[in-house]
């Protein structure tokens, strides 16, 4: 049985998990949905019930139902690489894949519907409260009038984009950002904006969860700090302990949104409380690793590698 | 009228030219000029970025 991991081939943080589904023996095919149809290639066929169907990249083949797993983790757009690249090929291709790897009995990292689901901020919120996390007050809203009283409720808020997604072209990051007292809000018309209350906070929160396994690293912030990606402070990522409570609300939330992976971020205040602050489905691990030494490259490779209840 | 948001937005940091590893089809990982997989020198992961939250946002919006 195989696991399939559909990314790209930057993608070193795949390169982690690779290397320890080699170390355990386990049979991987690397597959970038960019590179089909093209370098890969795939075929499916229904007949008289039956859906059997094989994909190929780099001289492999792996057929549909020797799959053990699918890890959704950077890949490309579906036929991106394509000589003649379009929205309709894309589309195209993307139904074929998926929809041929909807039929398989594989175990999914994350599953798409629940990935899709899980990424919608608003969400994350409400079932982070009903885990329960504390949750900062939020307000998403193209009322102006609406985000001036938020904004007056709570003295000091923050605006963060609501998909996470960065404005376009040319490339720019819109940091979390607290909002000054004297903002003019007439632009909220323009677009839902997400504000937040701020949480002043003495450490960043990063708690990786891999199936059952979590963990946890702490980063001290700076006096004032309000999005820890974004400059350097000198401080690095440590192993923490989550409390019981948190580990309890973690294992909720992971069982609402149907997740197998989750990368949570939290605002620990002056109190030690960790506020919640989103959960990424398909969050970033490696810098964590890279400075924690947790094994979280390992556990993603044994929750892959697992027989599980297909065998 | 531009989004509310965008008046927070800034230039996002180039990404890194990654030239000191290439992927290697036969193993599926990425390796160094001498062969040895990439992921085994720390330093130039840290350097470049590659593993970053920050860097994975440049092409994937939910890190």
């Amino acid at each position: 049985m195989t696991v399939l991991i559909l990314t790209c081939e930057q993608d070193v943080t795949a390169d982690m998990v690779v290397a320890q589904l080699h170390r355990r023996g386990a049979p991987l095919v690397r597959f970038d949905p960019g590179d089909l149809p093209g370098e890969g290639a795939l075929s499916a066929e229904y007949v008289r019930g039956e859906f059997r169907g094989y994909l190929s990249t780099g001289g492999r083949v792996v057929s549909m139902d020797g799959l053990r797993s699918i890890w959704v983790r950077r890949p490309g757009e579906p036929a991106a690489h394509a000589p003649e690249p379009s929205p309709w090929l894309s589309a195209e291709t993307g139904q074929a894949l998926y929809g041929m790897l909807d039929c398989t009995a594989a175990r999914w990292m994350n599953e798409r519907g629940a990935a899709a689901r899980a990424r919608l901020k608003p969400w994350q919120l409400r079932t982070a409260h009903h885990s329960g996390f504390p949750v900062p007050a939020t307000v998403v809203t193209t009322y102006p009038r609406v985000a001036q009283q938020f904004a007056d409720q709570y003295r000091h808020v923050v605006v963060k984009a609501v998909s996470g997604r960065p404005p376009g072209d040319p490339p720019m990051a819109l940091p979390t950002t607290l909002v000054p007292s004297d903002a003019d809000f007439s632009e909220v018309a323009a677009g839902p904006t997400l504000l937040q209350r701020y949480i002043a906070k003495s450490a960043d929160i990063r708690l990786t969860a891999v199936g059952e396994e979590l963990f946890a690293a702490r980063k001290t912030a700076e006096p004032g700090q309000v999005d820890g990606r974004f400059g350097d402070t000198g401080h690095t990522w440590e192993p923490v302990e989550p409390p019981a409570r948190v580990r309890r609300a973690v294992a909720r939330y992971m069982e609402l949104a149907r997740l197998a992976y989750g990368a949570f971020d939290f605002a620990e205040d002056a109190e030690g409380t960790w506020w919640f602050l989103e959960c990424n489905q398909g969050g970033q691990f490696g810098f964590i690793e890279l400075e924690t030494e947790q094994p979280i490259a390992d556990a993603v490779a044994g929750w892959l590698a697992a027989p599980g209840e297909t065998g | 009228m531009k989004p509310f948001a965008w008046n927070y937005a800034r230039p996002a940091e180039s990404a890194p030219v990654i030239d000191q590893y290439s992927y290697d089809s036969t193993l599926q990982l990425n390796v160094l000029p001498d062969g040895r997989p990439a992921i085994l020198d720390r330093a130039l992961l840290a350097a470049v970025g590659t593993t970053t939250s920050t860097a994975g946002s440049a092409t994937h919006f939910d890190d």
